[in-house]
């Protein structure tokens, strides 16, 4: 008896061996994160029409959410002129910086960008792009400029895996943030 | 020999995928046992004659008041009967291995002749408790665990969507509520309001619910209750057995499939073994107006056990795994507060989904291993060891919603993956009884990692907990009164490494990683009574301190994980405030349980539980990210109280109708700020009307039964203000349930067949305490098919 005794024993441990071992590592710290959606950092660069410097602003949150506040720049454009728009999203943390605006083009039938000016008449934002059901992107934009004044711009991507219908309502933010605009 | 039983093995797993009721069954072996009892001293009764019929076999118990019969499977009248007590009759069905103990009362002329101190005697414990097993759990097969427990009075769950239950015990869940599984705490990523437990309840041969804190013998995080999941022992009688479980659901098309084969060698009587596997798969859940998108789960589980058991010793090694990929309602995912205020002004999902199994993100991909291995030693004169040491991995990865052309979304990776490693070791010795004392000391240990994927998110730190315990429980007994008291002190020693982001003023960002150590003595105590003040009602008192202390996610869990931004406290405290402290509970407890009456019986469950800087959750200061305006969850801690009653009563009307009622309500306060708290469940209330027919029970048909149910839950009106929650509670709501079911004889294999309809009025409702109760209705009409096929092979 005493023979066989040991022998379930050792089925047991043979079981429990694996367990046993893979706890054996725990002094490893943690590596830099791979936030693989991670965006940091929303770009709007306006190129006058008539010619001259682009002007860029950058809305920034380089540690993710929470943490340190965000930087915001301003967008200090000339009254009654019309730009050329681009929007760009990068993650800033990855080396080389990744350019998550190729991901938004190559889904751009999932993807809308809205531009929200406040008040309404600081300025019109005109989308000029559009994808292979023929409805609008965003990524690429025409704007006027009302008269001086200062507001803001919102400025939204949106997410839409399913039923993007040219309108805001399906799917959710990937990127949602506001400029302050000076007209002057 | 080993090689005999790894042929067994094979030979049995061949017999489940044969189901082949009519094996040769030759010799019947099933273990009908039992213990018999005086009902006021507890105490073993020797000579107790057991006559069982029909057959007219009749057996006298050992010394210790146990007798043992081997019958074949079917229904047996059991009569038990000893000079000096009342005579009882019990009606027993035999499946498989039955125990039915009996506690006898004293008859008019007192007798008490044979006083043995027998073997241990599980006596009651002070704190209320309520155990699902044989029908009752058989009715919640194919639910999931948190799910079934909710037909337990002071039981409830937070839901998320339609598969995902957490069990929460007086208003108290998560780190709050300790799960055994099969004496093993469950541990892994237990924190997550959504994050169901980690168990096959098809395991289970009975669950019970511990309604009050029981930190002394279960460890700090009892503070809220226990759950107790046991499987069905080892086969004790020669033979092979099998038991099969099949559930299907109309509503969301759900199928599983469970069985169960376990033996014992007739030539070998102390081997024993267990194989047990499930499947199951279900798809989109339909409400009564729409379709819930991607809310389809599978799970694919398995475990085996073998023991070797001898009088004076015995050890058991069990292995599990849990497999499980689980849809999100992706209308529940919405990011930022112009979102969530727009899906919720919505009121249901933008889209309206078909019928599917399929599982796109976001979705919950879980596996969970549990390998045990535990021994007892009996060290005489009624004193026993027993050491249990088990290691668990608990993998979960999170599937959020991304753009497919990325890199994680070319390679399908998950953007939260954490791996928690669990190792636990547990002895406790009963020493043999002194006096009027019997009692039990435990040490136990747990050491434990978490750490998250590389190329994932960091939502909880890497951290590395230790914690060593040591308890004393004892009980001393006198005539009708038992009174227990327990001591334990435990000491958590909590590292944390926590990955920090910065941005130089060259604008480039580096890394750095903030190293933090938590440690803490923690006190629990406990006294209990309980009193039979006759033989028919039982009165119990308990009452507890316990002190846990705060865990890693209280502390330092940060990000957004399933579309809510979370933060622990010590992510935001003020500069210069102490961290995260641990928190205090004293809890009393009062319960009158009817029992054993004809007509009236009975449970009245009174508790109060003070918790002296109680961490919760609480919406904060919207905050500003690049995704938008979030509103943070952030972990807070403030000075609470929960008091609550429930109550059951059963009513025979006639031997075949018997009235039920339940009800459970809590009143939760915040006493720090004069407010409530969130999340507590309403007031509940059931009613139930069952008939059952006694039939011959070697008819085609027998134990056929109906049962009606109302079921009414209250709106919750005690919620803090509207700025704790992004929605008002919901209505009220009733449902209305019924039950039908039937044993058929199948030649000789008793196959149990029953039909559950719920929400059969296809009322259109929503919980408060589901989290998605933002988003989309509960479940409508589903109608539930179950058959459990016990078979038995004998070798």
């Amino acid at each position: 008896m005493k023979k066989t005794f040991f022998r379930p024993f050792a089925a047991a441990f043979l079981l429990a061996a694996p367990l046993l071992f893979a706890s054996c590592s725990d002094n490893s710290d943690p590596e830099p994160e791979d936030d693989n959606e991670l965006i940091t950092t929303v770009r709007y660069t306006l190129t006058p029409v008539s010619g001259g410097t682009d002007i860029i602003a950058e809305w920034k949150d380089i540690d993710g959410d929470g943490g340190t506040a965000p930087t915001i720049g301003t967008l200090r454009l000339a009254p009654n002129t019309a730009y050329t728009g681009t929007v760009t999203f990068l993650d800033e943390t990855k080396t080389p910086v990744e350019d998550t605006t190729e991901e938004v083009r190559e889904e751009s039938d999932e993807h809308l960008v809205i531009y929200t000016p406040s008040p309404i008449s600081l300025m019109t934002v005109t989308r000029t792009d559009k994808d292979d059901n023929g409805l609008d992107v965003g990524l690429s934009t025409t704007v006027q400029t009302g008269a001086a004044a200062s507001g803001t711009l919102q400025i939204q991507l949106r997410h839409q895996p399913e039923g993007k219908d040219g309108t805001s309502a399906p799917g959710s933010d990937d990127a949602n943030v506001t400029f302050p605009v000076v007209l002057q | 020999m080993f090689s005999r039983f790894v042929t067994v093995l094979l030979f049995a797993v061949l017999c489940l995928g044969i189901v082949h009721t009519s094996a040769a069954q030759d010799e019947c072996n099933l273990s009908l046992a039992g213990r018999i009892t005086d009902h006021e001293s507890r105490q073993g009764l020797a000579g107790t004659t057991v006559v069982l019929r029909p057959g007219q076999q009749a057996t006298q118990t050992d010394a210790e008041g146990n007798y043992h019969f081997h019958v074949c499977p079917g229904t047996y009248q059991l009569e038990v009967r000893f000079i000096g007590y009342a005579t009882e009759q019990a009606e027993v069905r035999v499946n498989g291995a039955v125990i039915r103990n009996f506690q006898l009362h004293p008859d008019a002329v007192t007798l008490r002749g044979a006083t043995v101190r027998g073997e241990r005697v599980q006596a009651p414990v002070p704190q209320a408790s309520s155990t699902l097993t044989g029908q009752a759990l058989q009715q919640t097969r194919g639910q999931a665990l948190g799910e079934a427990l909710q037909k337990l009075p002071g039981v409830s769950a937070i839901q998320t969507g339609p598969s995902i239950f957490k069990p929460m015990i007086h208003g108290l869940h998560s780190n709050r509520v300790t799960i055994m599984n099969n004496g093993v705490r469950q541990e892994g990523q237990q924190w997550g309001q959504e994050h169901g437990p980690e168990i096959d309840p098809f395991i289970a041969s009975e669950l019970t619910v511990v309604k009050g804190a029981a930190s002394v013998r279960y460890g700090t995080d009892a503070v809220g209750g226990v759950v107790l999941v046991q499987p069905k022992a080892l086969r004790d009688s020669a033979g092979i057995g099998a038991d099969v479980q099949l559930v299907g659901m109309s509503n969301n098309g759900m199928g599983a499939a469970s069985a169960t084969v376990d033996g014992n060698l007739r030539r070998l009587p102390a081997l024993s073994w267990r194989l047990q596997g499930t499947l199951k798969q279900a798809g989109n859940t339909r409400t009564p107006d729409y379709r819930l998108d991607n809310t389809g789960f599978w799970e694919r589980n398995f475990s085996a056990a073998v023991g070797w058991r001898k009088d004076n010793y015995g050890v058991e090694a069990f292995y599990s795994q849990f497999n499980s990929r689980l849809g999100i309602l992706s209308a529940a995912i919405v990011g930022n507060r112009t979102d969530l205020e727009a899906a919720i002004a919505r009121g249901r999902p933008a889209t309206d989904a078909a019928f599917s199994y399929q599982i796109d993100r976001p979705y919950q991909q879980l596996q969970h291993d549990l390998a045990k291995l535990t021994g007892f030693v009996k060290t005489g004169n009624g004193g026993r060891l027993t050491a249990t040491l088990a290691n668990q991995r608990d993998y979960r990865d999170e599937y959020d919603v991304i753009r497919s052309s990325s890199d994680a979304g070319l390679r399908n990776l998950p953007q939260l993956s954490y791996q928690n490693y669990t190792t636990t070791a547990d002895v406790v010795w009963e020493h043999p009884p002194v006096g009027s004392f019997r009692g039990s000391v435990g040490l136990s240990g747990t050491y434990q990692y978490n750490r998250y994927a590389g190329g994932t998110r960091q939502f909880i730190p890497f951290y590395t907990n230790w914690t060593g315990g040591g308890f004393v429980i004892e009980r001393w007994q006198h005539e009708r009164l038992l009174l227990e008291a327990g001591l334990r002190l435990d000491h958590r020693d909590l590292r944390t490494r926590r990955l920090t982001r910065g941005f130089a003023t060259d604008s480039s960002s580096y890394y750095g990683v903030e190293r933090n150590r938590f440690q803490y003595w923690t006190p629990s105590a406990s006294l209990g009574a309980v009193y039979d003040a006759t033989p028919h009602l039982t009165l119990r008192a308990d009452a507890g301190l316990v002190q846990r202390a705060p865990a890693a996610n209280e502390r330092y869990s940060q990000g957004v994980h399933s579309g809510i931004y979370e933060e622990g406290y010590d992510i935001s405290r003020p500069a210069g405030a102490p961290p995260l402290q641990p928190e205090t509970s004293y809890n009393v407890g009062v319960t009158a349980t009817l029992h054993d009456n004809p007509r009236l019986n009975g449970e009245l469950t009174v508790y109060q539980n003070i918790i002296d800087g109680y961490i919760y959750q609480v919406i904060g200061e919207p905050i500003t990210t690049i995704q938008g305006t979030f509103l943070p969850w952030r972990f807070q801690q403030t000075d609470a109280v929960f008091r609550g009653v429930d109550a059951t009563l059963n009513y025979q009307l006639t031997p075949n109708w018997l009235l039920n009622g339940k009800a459970a309500m809590i009143r939760a306060r915040n006493r720090t700020l004069d407010s409530y708290l969130i999340y507590v469940p309403a007031d509940r209330f059931e009613v139930s009307l069952r008939r059952d027919w006694t039939g011959q029970a070697d008819a085609r048909f027998s134990h056929s039964f109906a049962l009606v149910r109302g079921t009414a839950v209250r709106r919750q009106t005690r919620v803090p203000g509207s700025e704790y929650d992004p929605q008002a509670a919901p209505d009220g709501y009733g449902l209305l349930g019924a039950e039908v079911g039937a044993t058929l004889r199948l030649g000789r294999t008793p196959v149990e067949v029953s039909l559950t309809g719920s929400n059969l009025l296809n009322e259109r409702y929503r919980d408060y305490l589901n989290r998605f109760r933002y988003f989309a209705d509960e479940m409508g009409r589903n109608v539930t098919l179950r058959l459990h096929i016990p078979l038995n092979f004998s070798n």
